[in-house]
């Protein structure tokens, strides 16, 4: 709230010295410090949170610019009217470009995004029977306040109130469960799918909302113009959109504000010389990657933290002394019945295969585990049924529902949560943030009750809060709450991975060796924590290779070796059964 | 009729050599060091002017042509401006590397994306100063004579192009396959860090690797560029189109890449028979169909990301 009122107060001062303002190219460049930011607040949506690269943010700008231009010169739809269809259109061609974001990453991703603004400048330069090529579109309506076209200085004041929703609404967005969402995707994919997180449709997400502000602010500077041309959309503009998010700071919330200011400042002055404008942009991002990874708002951040410093520290007080309780789903079905069975799973990559046939019942309340030398398929079982691999053949069912062909943060929701071998934690983000993460499939709110912040947002965020804080508390991480994930002691990480995996409140648990690389009072630990978790009803299957761990507290072991199940049953009879001392000890064990 | 197919055709596979060369030059830096030089437009740009001011230098013309004179690209002229566009580009393609590449490539982020492109951005907006924004009539060491060949008008040019591009091909195949350096280029390309307890000069390699590439990247500026002559802002079209026959063909293997530039350039000459203007967004939307279904490209492998 308190923020909120900031904000309009300082919005409400800007539109009140405007108001003094008489030189026309001044008020002109206030109000492209506005277009810019929008450009900038949703692109940083994208480029900061999401970490998707779009190098072709200049056809989106066009998709706006140019549907209010024709929708107003062709068609004759009112200015207003054609503003909102610029929004939507805008938006559809955000999808566009998100599609091939589904199946290519990286480079690749990068380079189609680039190829995507190519395509709209050249359609709109060649195409002049419809966009007026290099001619341009004249007579675009500009916006009217009671038929009366705007003058600069309403162009400021809608500019600017146009940048404060932008701005309260996705800070809306981006500090509760959206923002952590999108920084997932930017973080690990994989990992983000495993935690409940759905990646394609996140990133169609991020991409709309870009889209969405570039198309706004190219229909706002087609509308003041009263003129478009091919001219405007050029890989420059992408580029320079790109800039404002990492000059300003991306990933922060005022880093756009921060650098839609001070380039368009930086481009006023130099406006006399174009070639240099481009030479200073071009630097300047350069120097942005080299010298501030953060961006101004990184700077200002340090610069803050140096003369004031202590404040962001605030120490974590402990809930409560009482015996923590883990949050969990109402189970349903009594205990001792079969919460997940595989039938006849079956893979291959190419030649090799990582099962044959394997079948697998997971008894509701036990702790299983899958055990096996290197290379048996354990892994990849545990990927078949968290649904990161699919299956060639076979079928899973967890209770009555029949997971085999449904997504990875599918299957999360459904009460199925996983570790990794190697550990997939979001390296940047606090320990907090990770498990929070884990909550992700639980809370309730959806996009819109995000966006506008309505209640229902704020009751899940602190409900969320409330379970996180339960759940580090009874993996005993509370105390490093606030710290980075990545920098925290190996043992320490695989443990807020636990965390993180226990706060989609699962049914069951899949680990992948959790005790990897911990040392034996660590393994020691992590057994009665294993127990303590089994004993509040969760289901736990762990491939582990510590066999004192995994005889001293399983119900249940399964055993691999290329691909099949070798024996099975309780970790005594396991023990002596010679198939798999063969397995292991790689000779026929003669009877002695 | 015929004569307009071959015609077609012949063009179609000159400017595929072109394709072919740049997108090789995508494979070879993609395949040692997983990144590549978004500002390779600006390179095959720089390639072409470079080449003139070469071809002017050595016949001794003044600068600030907007055509070029035939005899200046005559005789050894051409081929010795080819050559030094080529190392030229070569010694920035280091400069790049050392620059804007190496500071980010194998970390989180790929901000070596955007240093690469704001690298790109200060090389145009330099080449402006220099060479101004107006194109530049190249000549072709042939002549621009047209030969007949069953009756299609072939430009001599494009002969040029197309067995230049066979032959580097041809030994670049050769040189990666047979010899120490291209097995070393193909150890680092699997494994950097086992590449490097093999005792292979792991960042030696990928500086090479860089050279390599936008020397390919000059080279074809040259080449191109008594075909579309010469412009500063030619590059980015060109190096977009050659990753798109990259992707096509599958950016990790080099031979690939080289059938995906061929078949993109025939492709786009087809496209220009039945409509010009049509070219760019009928290759760009084959693109993302073979995206769609062939994400590792027509004859790439398939990764898998280990979980």
């Amino acid at each position: 709230m308190r923020h909120l009122i900031g904000v309009v107060a300082l919005v409400a001062i800007l539109a009140f010295a405007a108001s003094f303002i008489q030189n026309e190219f001044y008020l002109r460049t206030l109000f492209m410090i506005c277009v810019y930011y929008l450009c900038a607040a949703g692109m940083n949506v994208l480029l900061g949170y999401a970490g998707q690269k779009s190098l072709g943010q200049a056809g989106l700008f066009a998709a706006g610019a140019y549907t209010v231009a024709l929708l107003t010169t062709l068609y004759g739809l009112g200015p207003w009217t054609s503003l909102l269809v610029a929004c939507v259109v805008s938006g559809v061609f955000g999808v566009l470009i998100a599609v091939p974001s589904l199946r290519v990453k990286g480079p690749s991703l990068a380079m189609v995004t680039l190829a995507f603004g190519i395509v709209v400048e050249k359609l709109v330069a060649e195409g002049s029977d419809i966009f007026g090529g290099a001619m341009g579109i004249y007579a675009i309506q500009p916006l009217t306040f009671a038929g009366v076209p705007f003058t600069t200085l309403q162009w400021v004041w809608f500019g600017l109130a146009l940048c404060l929703a932008t701005h309260v609404l996705l800070r809306n967005l981006l500090v509760g469960r959206f923002g952590r969402a999108f920084l997932s995707l930017q973080a690990d994919e994989i990992a983000a799918g495993a935690v409940g997180v759905p990646v394609y449709r996140y990133k169609v997400l991020a991409f709309v909302i870009a889209a969405v502000t570039c198309g706004l602010a190219g229909a706002l500077v087609a509308q003041q113009n009263q003129y478009i041309n091919s001219d405007f959309i050029n890989f420059n503009l992408s580029i320079f959109i790109l800039l404002l998010v990492l000059f300003g700071g991306s990933g922060s919330l005022y880093g756009p504000l921060l650098g839609s200011v001070s380039l368009v400042i930086i481009g006023a002055l130099l406006a006399r010389w174009t070639w240099l404008e481009h030479f200073v942009n071009g630097a300047l991002l350069l120097f942005a990657l080299f010298a501030m990874p953060k961006g101004l708002a990184g700077l200002l951040g340090s610069l803050g933290a140096r003369f004031n410093p202590g404040r962001s520290s605030a120490a974590t007080k402990v809930v409560s002394d009482l015996q923590p309780k883990l949050p969990t789903r109402n189970a349903e079905g009594g205990a001792a019945t079969t919460l997940l069975t595989a039938d006849n799973l079956n893979k291959a990559f190419g030649g090799v295969v990582p099962a044959k046939d394997v079948s697998l019942r997971l008894t509701r309340g036990h702790i299983h585990a899958l055990i096996g030398p290197n290379g048996a398929g354990k892994s990849t079982l545990i990927n078949m049924l968290t649904g990161v691999i699919r299956a060639d053949r076979g079928a899973i069912k967890l209770l009555d529902d029949d997971i085999t062909q449904r997504k990875v943060h599918d299957i999360c929701a459904r009460g199925v949560a996983r570790t990794f071998q190697n550990l997939r934690l979001f390296q940047d983000l606090s320990v907090r943030a990770n498990v929070l993460l884990g909550q992700h499939s639980r809370m309730k709110n959806g996009f819109f009750s995000s966006l506008f912040g309505l209640p229902l947002a704020k009751r899940e965020e602190a409900r969320a809060l409330m379970k996180v804080n339960a759940i580090l508390q009874f993996t005993e991480l509370l105390q490093h709450a606030d710290t980075s994930a990545g920098s925290l002691a190996y043992g320490l990480q695989r443990r807020v991975e636990l965390a993180r995996a226990l706060a989609s409140e699962p049914q069951l648990l899949l680990l992948d060796e959790p005790a990897a690389g911990l040392n034996p009072q660590e393994t020691a630990e992590l057994g009665q924590l294993l127990v303590r978790i089994r004993n509040e009803g969760i289901t736990i299957l762990l491939i582990e290779h510590h066999m004192d761990l995994v005889m001293a507290i399983s119900d249940h072991v399964v055993v691999l070796d290329y691909g099949q199940k070798i024996a099975e049953g309780a970790p005594e009879k396991v023990q002596s059964d010679p198939r798999v001392m063969e397995a292991y000890l790689g000779t026929t064990v003669e009877a002695a | 009729m015929l004569a307009t197919y071959i015609q077609t055709l012949v063009s179609g596979l000159a400017i595929g050599g072109v394709y072919a060369l740049i997108a090789l030059s995508f494979s070879i830096t993609f395949t040692t060091t997983k990144t590549m030089n978004f500002a390779q437009g600006e390179f095959i740009s720089f390639g072409a002017f470079i080449g003139v001011a070469a071809l002017l230098l050595l016949s001794g013309l003044a600068g600030g042509l907007t055509a070029i004179p035939g005899e200046a690209a005559a005789g050894w002229r051409y081929p010795a401006a080819a050559l030094i566009a080529t190392v030229v580009a070569g010694v920035m393609g280091v400069l790049i590397f050392l620059l804007a590449v190496r500071p980010f490539a194998g970390k989180r982020g790929m901000n070596w994306v955007m240093s690469t492109i704001g690298f790109g951005v200060i090389l145009q907006s330099i080449g402006l100063t220099i060479w101004g924004p107006a194109p530049v009539m190249v000549p072709s060491p042939l002549g621009d004579g047209v030969l007949r060949i069953a009756g299609a008008g072939v430009r001599p040019q494009e002969l040029i192009v197309l067995a230049s591009a066979i032959a580097i091909m041809v030994i670049f195949d050769f040189v990666m396959r047979r010899t120490r350096i291209g097995k070393a280029m193909m150890a680092v390309a699997h494994s950097p860090q086992t590449a490097s307890l093999m005792g292979i000069n792991v960042n030696t390699v990928m500086i090479g690797a860089f050279a390599l590439s936008s020397g390919l990247a000059g080279l074809a500026g040259v080449l191109i560029a008594p075909i579309a002559s010469a412009s500063l802002f030619m590059g980015l079209g060109f190096a977009l189109k050659a990753f798109s026959g990259a992707i096509i063909g599958g950016l990790t293997n080099p031979r690939g890449c080289i059938y995906g530039g061929f078949i993109l350039g025939v492709l786009e000459s087809s496209v220009g028979l039945w409509q010009a203007q049509w070219k760019e967004i009928v290759v760009f939307s084959l693109i993302i169909l073979v995206l769609a279904f062939r994400p590792q490209g027509l004859f790439g492998h398939a990764s898998i990301d280990k979980v």
